[in-house]
């Protein structure tokens, strides 16, 4: 609820800077005429710099998963914001428009934006199963397209010959196109910093998984068997079920689990399913009954301030990002410029990913002088970025950020502006592309990296 | 207000005048339309043929079907299938050389087809056994059941939650190289969609104008007397819900190229809403209504997509017009576009036979009825609200009465 009032007051600024800069082509002469001639100056002397760079964010703004889409969509707005202030882009103002994938149909929208909108570039999407599905369509209309949300290590990987073409073959899964980018770290890195915190604090035992029941699940769970691995780990896997994406019931599924005797459960629920599963959990009594559990992507203040004292503390709990992970001074900014265009709330894990994208796109519009999709692309392959996140850069092979991800423990010792647990201590973890492909090799899994 | 058995029965002759503007407007949309309504259009027509499909049995047969997403996704899976793999396979490229992305879009066509058939004969013959709600919730059933085995990869043939991508690449046909779908420019897919919606249609519409769609809407009116004239209804509903599995495989088919993929959404049960909220916004009782119901639920669609206002909460203003429609509109848009019509040729008449007084004196009846029509709308609430007061009041003086005595 209160990301939602924070929108509107978030949107509210823009506008009325949106008013500011009528006044100033007021100012330079009759109103109606000044309008219409800006269009045509700044399509001139921009060098195709254009009038006004617009933006098209797609999500999941209903539904299921509307909790993190709206996040993502704040975190985007704030970006926005934070670069009109800077002075847009090529001194014009940024516009954004945002549209709402829950249909299943992200390719109308993604057209609609591109050819109806004519966006100059694209960030979004709130399902891994949905971008594979357009991944095509976004090759074929070119724009740059920046993903900020997707977990799938695919659609970063570009070795066709290791890896085999995921659009031409059965079990191809490296699935990279020359127009895609993500600036969040991806399922390799998320799990390899759980799989690394397991091997070092803990070393050996019974794991179980329990994770929804689709590619994100399944494919969380491989990656992080195979870390856990080839870090000298000695586990034993036993247990692995699936309880259906937003079920209202996973008490089945935890007895199961629980009936392995696993010392570690590990887990990769996000949004409304994190919060049910730690509900059932706790009120089957899994997390007395194990040591440590894990998941991908729980540690978020959305699904922490839902639970409440609910989440039991001493866990540890992983995502893309976490507000007090990153000691620098571009994280203290941000935090509370988010803060204050969002009713006090802290940014969600989404939030930085597609806060830098807005910022990625004006660095890589300004340097190539021009919206031309080329242009931006190579402007953007190799660009280094320094935010919320420390620094990091988009790798030029495979346009994925080299960003990091973060584990920490559910505790009440972190300051939160809400009842329930924060991350203390928390660490940021980063890793090397060759690591990552020297640790996979065994399993034939894509870092996509 | 209701659309009685007449009005039911009896089809109307729609007017050659109107059936060959719409023919020359689909015919040059591409080329006056923007590049983005191409694609949409094409949508248009695809869903057109989906919701006439599933109208065979709704509208003309009186059966509810709402699982007929599982002849969408057996289709569309087949022709995902057929493209990606089944065609190399069998060395199309090679046999066919530039023709080969069109030779193996047809025959991943036709296949399609013949699954969504297949798919009807064995689940429409345990469907017809069952009528009304329990017809609804088998149908509902099976395509449930078929999502869910899209979910589990059979074999690794489905690709699980993330489904198969597609991509109708080059075809070079007598030394004319074009794109078969191209996304930065359609209108190549669009003449084979529109090609495929006429020869669709045209048969649908041969089908329920035939002994047999007669028929089927004697099965819809009155199972009982069908069945009492010698007229084995259960059979029938099975060779319609064959009929109309194979025509939504149709759609299905033709869907997935558009959508550059396909995922097992769409086998779940929200997507077999789809066409039963074209049909009652189009209106059942007419052969267009599915078709003008697609046309105006994409376009609604579109509209409120176009506002982020609105996109926000798109179900809030989908469900105001689709009650607008259900509460003022007989038989849907179909029957509000043929009721607007009959009133315009009264008009007329009235002006011929009167000049503009005749005319003048035909929209002030019209006024009247409609004022006379709203205020029984607003005189029976507030009979009603009346009746209930005063039966309260009753039951309290009553409740009183007894007490006191």
């Amino acid at each position: 609820m209160s990301s939602n009032q924070g929108r509107e007051s978030d949107s509210g600024r823009t506008s009325s800077r949106r008013v500011g800069r009528r006044r100033f082509l007021a100012g330079v002469g009759a109103s109606a005429a000044a309008t219409s001639l800006s269009g045509c100056i700044g399509g001139l002397g921009g060098g195709g710099g254009g009038g006004g760079v617009k933006i098209g964010g797609v999500f999941l703004l209903s539904g299921l998963a509307e909790a993190l889409g709206s996040a993502s969509q704040a975190g985007a707005e704030l970006g926005v914001s934070a670069v009109n202030e800077a002075g847009g882009i090529n001194d014009e103002d940024v516009e954004i428009v945002f549209r709402d994938h829950n249909n299943g149909d992200a390719v109308s929208q993604i057209r609609s934006l591109v050819q109806e909108e004519q966006v100059d570039a694209l960030i979004g999407l709130t399902s891994s199963g949905v971008t594979l599905s357009s991944a095509q369509a976004i090759r074929e209309l070119g724009v740059p397209m920046t993903l900020t949300d997707i977990g799938t290590p695919w659609i970063t990987e570009h070795d066709t010959e290791t890896y085999g073409d995921f659009f031409n073959s059965d079990d191809g899964t490296a699935a990279g196109i020359p127009n895609l980018f993500r600036t969040n770290a991806n399922t390799t890195t998320n799990t390899y910093a759980i799989a690394k915190y397991a091997v070092d604090n803990v070393g050996s035992g019974r794991i179980a998984n329990i994770g929804p029941n689709y590619a994100y699940g399944e494919q969380t769970w491989d990656y992080f068997k195979a870390f856990a691995d080839a870090l000298g780990g000695d586990f034993e896997y036993v247990r692995s079920v699936f309880p259906e994406l937003g079920a209202s019931d996973m008490t089945p599924q935890i007895n199961r689990v629980l009936s392995a005797d696993p010392d570690l459960v590990f887990t990769s629920f996000w949004a409304g399913d994190a919060v049910t599963f730690v509900q059932q959990a706790v009120s089957q009594g899994l997390f007395e009954q194990v040591d440590d559990v894990f998941d991908t992507l729980g540690a978020d203040p959305t699904v922490f301030s839902a639970l409440g004292d609910t989440m039991p503390e001493g866990y540890h709990y992983s995502s893309w990002y976490w507000h007090s992970a990153y000691d620098n001074q571009a994280n203290t900014d941000y935090v509370q410029a988010f803060k204050d265009a969002n009713n006090g709330s802290i940014p969600s894990f989404t939030g930085p990913s597609t806060y830098s994208a807005i910022w990625l796109y004006k660095n890589a519009i300004e340097n190539a002088g021009s919206t031309e999709p080329d242009a931006i692309i190579s402007e953007m392959e190799g660009m280094e970025y320094e935010g919320p996140r420390g620094t990091w850069r988009i790798d030029p092979d495979s346009h994925q950020a080299t960003a990091p991800t973060i584990i920490g423990e559910t505790s009440t010792n972190d300051d939160v502006p809400y009842e329930g647990v924060g991350l203390d201590p928390v660490e940021s973890v980063s890793l090397e592309k060759s690591r990552a492909q020297e640790l996979l090799a065994d399993s034939g899994l894509p870092p996509g990296l | 207000m209701s659309y009685d058995v007449r009005e039911r029965v009896t089809s109307r002759g729609s007017s050659s005048v109107v059936f060959a503007a719409i023919a020359v407007a689909l015919v040059a949309a591409p080329f006056v339309l923007p590049v983005f309504q191409i694609g949409l259009l094409a949508q248009v027509l695809i869903f057109a043929i989906f919701a006439t499909a599933f109208n065979l049995l709704y509208g003309y047969t009186g059966l509810l079907s709402f699982g007929h997403a599982m002849f969408v996704a057996a289709s569309g899976y087949t022709v995902a299938i057929f493209i990606r793999t089944g065609s190399s396979t069998l060395g199309f490229a090679e046999t066919f050389g530039g023709a080969s992305v069109l030779v193996t879009f047809v025959v991943a066509v036709v296949l399609g087809v013949l699954v969504a058939t297949l798919l009807g004969v064995f689940i429409g013959y345990l469907s017809v056994q069952l009528q009304e709600i329990y017809f609804a919730m088998i149908t509902l059933s099976f395509s449930m059941a078929i999502y869910s085995l899209l979910l589990l990869d059979p074999g690794g043939l489905t690709n699980g939650s993330d489904g198969l991508s597609i991509f109708l690449s080059d075809v070079n046909l007598f030394g004319v190289e074009f794109a078969l779908y191209n996304i930065r420019d359609p209108t190549v897919y669009y003449f084979i969609v529109l090609a495929v919606f006429a020869g669709a249609m045209f048969a649908l519409w041969r089908i329920v104008n035939s002994p047999f769609g007669m028929v089927c809407k004697a099965i819809r009116e009155n199972p009982q007397r069908t069945e009492a004239i010698g007229i084995d209804g259960r059979f029938h509903s099975w060779i319609t819900f064959i009929l109309s599995g194979a025509f939504s495989g149709l759609a299905g088919a033709l869907l997935i190229p558009l959508r550059t993929g396909i995922t097992p959404d769409l086998a779940y049960w929200s997507f077999s809403a789809e066409p039963v909220i074209m049909t009652v916004i189009g209106g059942p009782y007419a052969f267009a209504g599915p078709a003008v119901g697609a046309f105006v639920y994409l376009y609604l669609r579109w509209i409120i997509d176009s506002f982020p206002t609105f996109a926000e909460h798109w179900e809030f203003f989908f469900g105001f017009v689709l009650l607008l429609v259900v509460l003022f509109f007989q038989n849907g848009v179909a029957g509000g576009l043929v009721r607007a019509r009959d009133w315009t040729v009264a008009g007329y008449g009235h002006y011929q036979r009167d000049g503009w007084s005749g005319a003048a004196g035909h929209l002030r009846a019209t006024l009247v009825w409609f004022y006379d029509l709203t205020l029984s709308f607003v005189l029976g609430g507030l009979a009603a609200v009346a009746q209930w007061v005063t039966d309260r009041l009753r039951w309290f003086s009553r409740t009183f009465d007894r007490q006191s005595g």
